[in-house]
């Protein structure tokens, strides 16, 4: 009795030490979770390397042709082991507590949550050398420094319009200079109205924002025209007295809040914005 | 001491209203456009919460009752974030009150059996009705991660709402429709000390314990759900404030109902006013009101 339940122990000792756990080697197949990474690795021709991605990475067009593990918060884990990547691409924030996960079950997990320019740039270098693209990586980061530093030269000396971004309604929600976002109005020549908030985006008090009299306004929180006017005590925003109030339709949120190639657009209206606002002075 | 409470109280609501409108020197914009609206609609919600809170401790004899217990809120709240994540952010008051319709039905509905309205029932019905709206947003708020802000700023209060000008005139109406309400709860008083002693006993002297119960339960929820639908959920008043306001006025509801809406506002615009400046950023009021009641409660509850 005694032999047999040594024997059945070993077995199970064996087996689970002939157990594999899937490496640290890049196989070439991807997964990423995070919108910005998906338009980088696609910038660098990585598209076809590029297995699974999540319902936010929207852009590309060609990247609605890939298998959905899930969205931003709630990945389906099971899918994404099934597609065996050698790299999963994640983002910070909630994905960080997921990446630790996968972590654990021997898969590689890539971070990539820039919140400055220089961390972009840093970034895209570090996904060059991960995909072994390190010379297009290169290329990609000075063509976009040098696309910004257009845009920053084209607003050198120029006025700088004060620019309040809303997020949300209730409670209302902006940006600040320490944000991306908030970065990229700044180098386009505006003047962000929340210089310091105590995250990247915070709640702000409605007040501020009246005295804060923004030139400009970019509206993300859904609202409409016709209610931003009619809100108590805002009608004497010069933004909103000079019209100058945009929305989604005029300014694609993905070019200037998500960190990925197509912030030059981003910046580039950015400044269109404040060209228009400096010609009507 | 029961001589200069109201006095006191007095003075301390007046020196109050003066340091929420005038504190950082506001433009007289700021000051009539955003402050004013805000100052009323957190006054009419500790008022709301407070006065509520005080009729249903004794309507369902359970001193743990507060004004969110019957699940008209969850109900409200359910609506308005509803409304909210779908993109209707304006329209949330309106889901709101559809919500509070919708729980009011529900639990009037399972509360009532042969006609009667027993006080276990409702309370059981009220109950059953949170839970289950509360489930239905712990769904929408894991479907919708995205709009969390939106739905926290409903679960954790929020007094500093966006009036346009049509909303204001809107909110003006219901508030002003809510006070007669509450007027009108104010002359139930009575009734309701008497059926505090029993249903036996008030049916004795003739009243219709059913029928209190059911005129209370819809005025009150109406009312509620205006509430929850302008500020969201805001704990710890409709609990506490009728605790505090019976140490100094232990028997007489019509004299606790009274201070409790006059408590319940001025503790609750002192506690926006602190969520507003104590950080640089604003702080969900819900949390300054238990920060400060708690230890007050403790310290007057050891007091006596």
């Amino acid at each position: 009795m005694n032999i047999k339940l040594y024997l059945v122990l070993l077995i199970s000792l064996a087996l689970l030490f002939s157990c594999k756990t899937t490496g640290q080697k890049d196989s070439g197949r991807y997964v990423v979770l995070s919108p910005e990474v998906a338009e980088l690795l696609c910038a660098l021709g990585l598209e076809d390397r590029i297995v699974g991605v999540t319902k936010e990475c929207s852009y590309p067009p060609a990247l609605a042709s890939k298998e959905i593990v899930g969205d931003f918060g709630a990945l389906d884990r099971e899918k994404i082991i099934q597609l065996q990547p050698g790299i999963i691409f994640s983002s910070a924030l909630e994905q960080e507590a997921i990446a630790a996960e996968f972590t654990k079950l021997g898969l590689r997990v890539e971070s990539f949550y820039p919140t400055s320019l220089e961390q972009l740039y840093e970034g895209i270098t570090r996904l060059g050398e991960i995909t072994g693209t390190q010379s297009r990586a290169n290329a990609l980061s000075d063509s976009l420094k040098q696309s910004l530093q257009a845009v920053m030269q084209e607003a050198e000396g120029k006025r700088r319009p004060r620019i309040y971004l809303e997020i949300y309604r209730d409670p209302l929600m902006s940006v600040s200079d320490q944000s991306f976002v908030g970065a990229l109005i700044e180098l386009a020549g505006g003047d962000n109205v929340f210089d310091r908030l105590e995250r990247d985006y915070a709640r702000v008090d409605p007040e501020k924002v009246i005295e804060a009299a923004p030139d400009i306004m970019i509206c993300y929180s859904q609202d409409s025209l016709q209610s931003i006017l009619s809100r108590k005590g805002w009608q004497d925003i010069p933004a909103l007295k000079n019209g100058r109030v945009y929305f989604e339709a005029d300014i694609n949120p993905d070019w200037i809040q998500r960190a990925g190639p197509r912030i030059v657009d981003g910046a580039k209206r950015l400044r269109e914005l404040c060209n228009q606002w400096e010609q009507k002075l | 001491m029961k001589r200069i409470f109201p006095f006191v109280l007095f003075i301390i609501t007046a020196g109050l209203i003066c340091l929420y409108m005038l504190i950082g020197s506001p433009g007289s914009g700021i000051m009539w456009q955003l402050r004013f609206p805000r100052l009323i609609l957190t006054l009419f919600t500790g008022m709301v919460l407070a006065g509520i809170g005080s009729i249903y401790q004794l309507m369902l004899a359970n001193p743990l009752a507060e004004p969110y217990i019957l699940g008209i809120s969850s109900g409200a709240a359910f609506g308005a974030i509803l409304f909210g994540v779908l993109g209707l952010v304006i329209l949330m008051p309106l889901g709101g009150f559809i919500g509070a319709g919708l729980t009011l039905v529900l639990v009037w509905s399972l509360a009532q059996k042969n006609g009667s309205f027993d006080r276990s029932r409702l309370l059981i019905a009220g109950i059953i009705a949170g839970m289950f709206f509360s489930s239905a947003i712990s769904l929408v708020m894991y479907i919708f991660r995205q709009d969390t802000m939106i739905i926290l700023g409903v679960l954790m209060g929020n007094l500093g709402r966006i009036f346009s000008q049509k909303e204001w005139l809107f909110f003006q109406i219901l508030a002003g429709l809510s006070l007669l309400l509450m007027a009108r709860l104010y002359f139930r008083s009575r009734s309701l000390d008497i059926v505090s002693g029993g249903d036996l006993y008030a049916g004795s002297v003739g009243i219709n314990t059913s029928k209190l119960r059911l005129e209370i339960f819809i005025l009150s929820s109406i009312i509620v759900g205006i509430s929850v639908s302008y500020a969201g959920i805001i704990g710890f008043i409709g609990l506490i404030i009728p605790h505090v306001v019976r140490f100094f006025i232990p028997s007489g509801q019509k004299r606790i109902y009274l201070y409790s809406i006059w408590v319940g506002s001025v503790f609750l615009l002192l506690a926006d006013l602190i969520a507003k400046n104590i950080a640089a950023i604003e702080l969900p009021v819900g949390v300054i009101t238990a920060a400060i009641g708690c230890p007050f409660f403790i310290w007057q509850m050891r007091r006596s």
